[in-house]
């Protein structure tokens, strides 16, 4: 494999990782809160259709992603609610989500695009970091939409919150112990709202990413599992950060792959390569790469 | 001075109080759930400097009273204040704003996180000043005399550490009020003696505390005044504890009580046992040898138990909770297994035995925890009365719901289980009845040559106490051995024929279960070597 | 992760009213919103419903269609009660019909199959498919009982897995893809041998219910008994209930869960051999689409009644095929359907907790 070749591999990994990252990222925090929300996929896919349709009639692509946010935020407010204040089912409300934004987009793209259209919308463009890109082999590898520099932004002020802030213990025992959360004089609740209203915007980004900063369209259910794989990716990632971002990554390098052996004549089914990163996590949950722990209270409602 | 409920209800802050402002003061405070009522008409007054007891059985509404004061319940009739004006805690977050703090049974920890995270859980949501916090913790630890790791993991704690860590998460918080709710229950003697020092200590700050317990040597030691609930009222206050031990007593369980004396069994209405006259050979039905358990944090919970049980002998295990009796339970239930020695019963060796193994030997059990063990409250008391024997009901896989029915009616009548019928959800019986039907369980077990019995009268109404033990009594009588583990000693000596004494996991001693013996086997209890 | 809330308790018979209507009136509430947006779309309101009532109902072909479909979303709806009554939630429908469906694609067209005698040629595919399916399952069981893996994310992952390996077995002509003659042969695998299909109880393809429907019967009524009076019915509530005190009782609490999603992945499985024998005849990438989901939606929100998922599966069936209909008579999109389905479930979901209260 030459340096061109694996430069080209690392930046389609990363361009591949960046949707990941941004939705396991929210989703991280909202299932160390004790949230699971199934209805990733759903928030991804209404944050990829409003980011496009937000930029197709603005023109312009930061309305896209304002868009983007503003119509995922409903549908965390919805699983907040339900999950947080009517203690439905975690796992039931999710798909209900997923059923329910795969319908409206699918809808709501047909009246606005017609079908099956593949018109090309405005998007971001990729970002020539300076100086960086202009390093031999590697440079490409910065070639990359701001968003994917915002995304690891986002991800280190995750990290920082999460180690040594007030609100990151609370996250963190929120997703252990809610009742002694409760008696400790913190609000679980409030806790675990914002959690999932953090995960709905990092989803909308996501999304947002697919249509308008990778590909610059929007097709018909186009996650394709995307918000899935997410929630995968925190659960190979045992519920820590880094793991997860760790795995983000190896998840894209496993869909870059696709393409990339192909060129270089090697012949891997490709549905192994996408079956690759379900399972590596079905592995580590089944116990057979190290131990699983997930939050105690994970998807379980707290009553006060 | 010991007052009847209700005489004091004007005087808010009687005896030596008088003229002092309480720092927190309830008046005609109730609290009900559904259609029962946990607390009415509760008139008290804590004042600065005090320690004040509350004292009560089971479910007499000390915890209540606990969680109205911290805001978890609103009361649902009544008025509190705090240094005079009102408060109306909206739930835990506003009573420690209001320098209300609160040592909680169930720890308020976080076992996952470090210690330091756990103190500062609930505090401001920025940036953590950890090691700030961790000098602050350390003068803390020097002024009480609490030394903590900060670093440590609370899930690696024993249970006083943690406790530990609990007591001084509230002390940060600079406390006027600080409620502890059964602290003593899980703790060492050393451990109950340092604490209560720390409660001293704290009052002498000026802060009200208050100390749920139902430890009268703790009250002797510590209480400046006292109040006794029972049934949800206020059946008697105290301002010289120390002096009025036994009438405290007589108010709690609301009947005559010789502390120390001949009749011990006058807690019970039920005549000391005189064992039948033995068989001609004693024949064993219950036999450890040498059995020892450690934990998965390789603490040694239960240290070469050695003992053994004659069919028609029930024999008494005391002592303080978190002594090893609960191990021993499990074990004997077949939910764990020994780390070392052997245990059988009826001749059969059942140390590496399961539970369906165990219960065929003729081994019945009734365990501490039933809601969580013995029975499946979400089914009906037909099946739950059938949990283990249901087989016997199959034909072709089917059960046969009319001869199922019917059999446990005859149980229902036989053991005097108060319910609407065989099909009611077991979880909507009163405590009592779901005993009275896991021991009818139990008592039928085809063969049944030995029973563990496990705290066998927690929350139960002494109506039911009564019953519970006459059943094992009778079963006694007809032959089983009965290895009968209780806290509460008074009963163990009404109803056992020996006690042995757990302490820290060890048997520390064994003595006649007669009234005469009461304060060497209290002794034994709390460590000092007899 | 658990998945507690899900309360596998049995409903009482008499206090089960509120429990009806409430599914009921969010099927109305559904309902009603789309119709305002077929009216908001400028479709008017009585093409598409018109459309919707012929595609559901509108002759015998459409009705056996229908049918048909809600005959696989009921028995995985049917294996999601069985398991749930244990205290597992059986998120792998998706999962276990495809690999179903693979299985029996492979059995169908191993030589010599067709030539089997007394429907042999059908039955043992449906079987191999049902057992194929309840491997997948018993998998997460077995996962669940040896090393605690909560069913929830190995059933689901699970899923995945299998989806792919569908893909891969149409796309791999070692696998099960049909020989490639050409660059414009389909990934997919051959048309299975007309003894192999599932038999149509009309034996006319004018109304094409397959001897599913039957199959369906008998396992609702065998489910519906077996959890109400069996002993394995019992094992199954106080293993779900309480699983240390089904433990002490001598209960063997993992084979039952292992068994338990057996069960359920066998039936998924069956439905995978229904889909592929009963309708689609050969093996294409997607051939679950969806089911696995909307047999697991029906599953939850029967709440524990076989009644309720048959109710539930012919919702879901007809709307289907209604949807679709509606979509080529009408040119409303039949993601309609989804929106409709979403608002039930969320509703439904959303009062589960006030409804079971009210009605205890």
């Amino acid at each position: 494999m030459t340096a061109e070749l694996i430069a080209v591999f690392l930046g389609s990994t990363i361009r591949l990782a960046v949707p990941l990252l941004f939705a396991a990222t929210g989703e991280l925090v909202s299932e160390r809160a004790g949230v699971v929300n199934m209805s990733l996929e759903g928030m991804m896919l209404m944050g990829a259709f409003a980011g496009a349709v937000g930029a197709a009639l603005t023109g312009s692509p930061m309305l896209g992603l304002a868009a983007a946010i503003l119509a995922v935020l409903p549908i965390a407010f919805v699983q907040a609610g339900l999950t947080n204040v009517l203690r439905a089912n975690q796992i039931v409300t999710g798909i209900g989500i997923n059923i329910l934004v795969l319908g409206l987009t699918t809808l709501g793209y047909r009246q606005m695009f017609g079908e099956r259209s593949r018109a090309t919308i405005p998007g971001f463009d990729a970002w020539s970091t300076p100086l960086l890109s202009n390093l031999p082999v590697i440079g490409p590898l910065f070639q990359q939409i701001w968003l994917a520099w915002l995304g690891l932004a986002i991800i280190c002020a995750v990290a920082y919150v999460l180690a040594c802030t007030g609100l990151g213990i609370s996250i963190r025992a929120a997703g252990e112990d809610p009742q002694a959360v409760a008696k400790s004089g913190a609000n679980v609740t409030a806790v675990r709202h914002g959690a999932i209203i953090f995960t709905g915007v990092m989803a909308a980004l996501g999304g947002a990413f697919l249509s308008i900063g990778d590909i610059h369209t929007f097709t018909e259910g186009m996650t394709n599992g995307a918000g899935y794989l997410a929630i995968v990716a925190v659960i190979f990632g045992n519920w820590r950060l880094w793991r997860t971002v760790f795995a983000c990554l190896l998840f894209g390098a496993a869909t870059a792959l696709q393409f990339q052996l192909p060129a270089l004549g090697v012949q891997i089914p490709n549905a192994l390569l996408i079956m690759m990163p379900y399972l590596l996590a079905f592995l580590a949950v089944a116990g057979l790469v190290g131990r699983q722990t997930a939050p105690r209270a994970l998807a379980q409602p707290f009553w006060p | 001075m010991i007052a009847e409920a209700g005489m004091l209800a004007s005087d808010a802050a009687p005896g030596k109080g008088r003229g002092v402002t309480p720092l927190l003061a309830m008046t005609g405070v109730g609290k009900r759930f559904g259609a029962f009522e946990a607390l009415a008409d509760v008139d008290i007054a804590f004042l600065p400097g005090e320690v004040h007891c509350l004292l009560g059985e089971n479910g007499a509404g000390k915890s209540t009273l606990c969680n109205l004061i911290f805001g978890i319940h609103a009361p649902s009739a009544g008025e509190m204040t705090l240094a005079g004006a009102p408060y109306r805690p909206a739930g835990p977050r506003d009573a420690l704003s209001r320098g209300v703090a609160m040592v909680h049974q169930h720890f308020s920890l976080i076992n996952e996180l470090p210690v330091i995270d756990n103190l500062l859980l609930g505090g401001r949501l920025g940036r953590l000043d950890r090691k700030g916090e961790g000098r602050r913790l350390e003068s803390l630890a020097q002024e009480f005399g609490l030394t903590l790791d900060p670093a440590a993991l609370v899930g690696d704690l024993s249970v006083g550490q943690r406790q530990r860590v609990e007591i001084v998460k509230c002390l940060m918080k600079r406390p006027r009020v600080l409620i502890l709710d059964e602290p003593t229950a899980v703790l060492l003697p050393d451990e109950i003696q340092s604490l209560l020092a720390v409660c001293r200590q704290v009052a002498g700050a000026g802060c009200a505390v208050v100390l749920v317990t139902h430890k009268l040597a703790e009250i002797e030691r510590v209480a400046d005044r006292v109040t006794v609930l029972h049934r949800g009222r206020i059946a008697a206050r105290s301002d010289h504890p120390a002096d009025e031990i036994d009438a405290l007593v007589q108010a709690m369980i609301q009947r005559p009580v010789a502390r120390d004396g001949e009749a011990a069994s006058g807690v019970l209405a039920l005549p000391k046992r005189q064992r039948p006259t033995p068989l001609v050979e004693a024949e064993e039905a219950m036999q450890l040898d040498g059995v020892s358990f450690l934990d998965r944090l390789g603490v040694r919970r239960l240290d070469d138990i050695t003992l053994s049980v004659d069919r028609g002998e029930i024999v008494g295990v005391a002592g303080v909770e978190g002594n090893g009796q609960s191990e021993l339970g499990a074990i004997l239930a077949g939910l764990m297994r020994a780390s070392a020695g052997r245990w059988f019963a009826g001749g059969r060796e059942l140390t590496e035995a399961s539970p369906r193994a165990i219960t065929a030997a003729g081994v019945g059990i009734v365990p501490e925890d039933r809601h969580a063990v013995a029975v499946v409250s979400g089914l009906s008391l037909a099946d739950n009365l059938f949990l283990n024997r249901m087989r016997q009901f199959a034909r072709l896989g089917l059960i046969d719901r009319p001869r199922q029915r019917a059999l446990a009616a005859e149980y229902i009548r036989r053991f005097d289980v108060r319910a609407e019928g065989p099909l009611i959800r077991f979880g909507s019986l009163s405590g009592g009845n779901q005993q009275k039907a896991v021991l009818a369980r139990e008592l039928t077990t085809p063969d049944l040559r030995f029973l563990l019995a496990a705290q066998p009268t927690r929350g139960l109404d002494i109506g039911a106490v009564e019953a519970v033990y006459r059943l094992i009594r009778d079963a006694a009588d007809g032959g089983v051995g009965v290895l009968l583990v209780s806290s509460e000693l008074d009963e163990l000596i009404a109803v056992a024929d020996r006690i042995v004494v757990f302490y820290r996991g060890r048997i520390v001693g064994e003595r006649r279960a007669d009234p005469a013996n009461r304060r060497t086997i209290g002794a034994l209890m709390s460590g000092q070597a007899a | 992760m658990s998945v507690a809330s899900l309360s596998p308790s049995r409903p009482p018979l008499p206090a089960s009213i509120l429990r009806l209507l409430f599914p009921l009136g969010a099927v109305l509430a559904a309902f009603a919103v789309g119709m305002a947006v077929v009216v908001i779309m400028g479709v008017p309101l009585d093409k598409a419903l018109f459309a919707f009532w012929r595609g559901a109902f509108g002759n015998a072909y459409a009705i056996s269609a229908s049918l048909n479909r809600a005959v696989a979303l009921a028995l995985v709806g049917v294996g999601f009660v069985i398991a749930n009554r244990a205290g597992l939630t059986n998120v792998g429908g998706e999962g276990q019909i495809a690999v179903g469906g693979i299985a029996s694609t492979a059995l169908c067209l191993t030589p010599g199959m067709a030539s089997l005698p007394l429907g042999l040629a059908f039955i043992i595919p449906m079987i191999g498919g049902a057992l194929a399916g309840g491997m997948w399952g018993a998998l997460a069981g077995l996962l669940r009982a040896r090393a605690g893996a909560n069913e929830v994310i190995t059933t689901l992952l699970l899923s995945f897995i299998a989806i792919w390996l569908l893909y891969w077995s149409v796309q791999s002509e070692s696998l099960l893809r049909q020989p490639m003659t050409n660059s414009a042969t389909l990934p997919e695998s051959l048309l299975i041998p007309d003894p192999t299909k599932a038999p149509l109880l009309t034996g006319s393809y004018a109304s094409p219910v397959t001897i599913g429907l039957p199959i369906l019967a008998v396992v609702a009524v065998i489910a519906a008994l077996a959890l109400r009076r069996s002993l394995f019915g019992f094992q199954l509530s106080a293993v779900g209930l309480n699983p240390v005190a089904a433990a002490r009782a001598g209960i063997a609490v993992g084979s039952t869960m292992v068994v338990a999603l057996f069960i359920a992945g066998a039936l998924g499985g069956l439905a995978g051999a229904l889909m592929l024998q009963g309708e689609q005849y050969s093996l294409k990438a997607g051939f679950s689409s969806g089911y696995g989901f909307d047999g697991l939606v029906v599953g939850l929100l029967a709440r524990g009644s076989i009644v309720g998922v048959i109710a539930g599966a012919l919702l879901f069936g007809f709307m289907r095929s209604g949807g679709i209909s509606m979509e080529m008579a009408a040119s409303v999109p039949s993601a309609l359907v989804g929106i409709l389905q979403g608002l039930i479930v969320l509703m439904i979901a959303g009062a589960a907790y006030y409804v079971d209260r009210e009605a205890r």
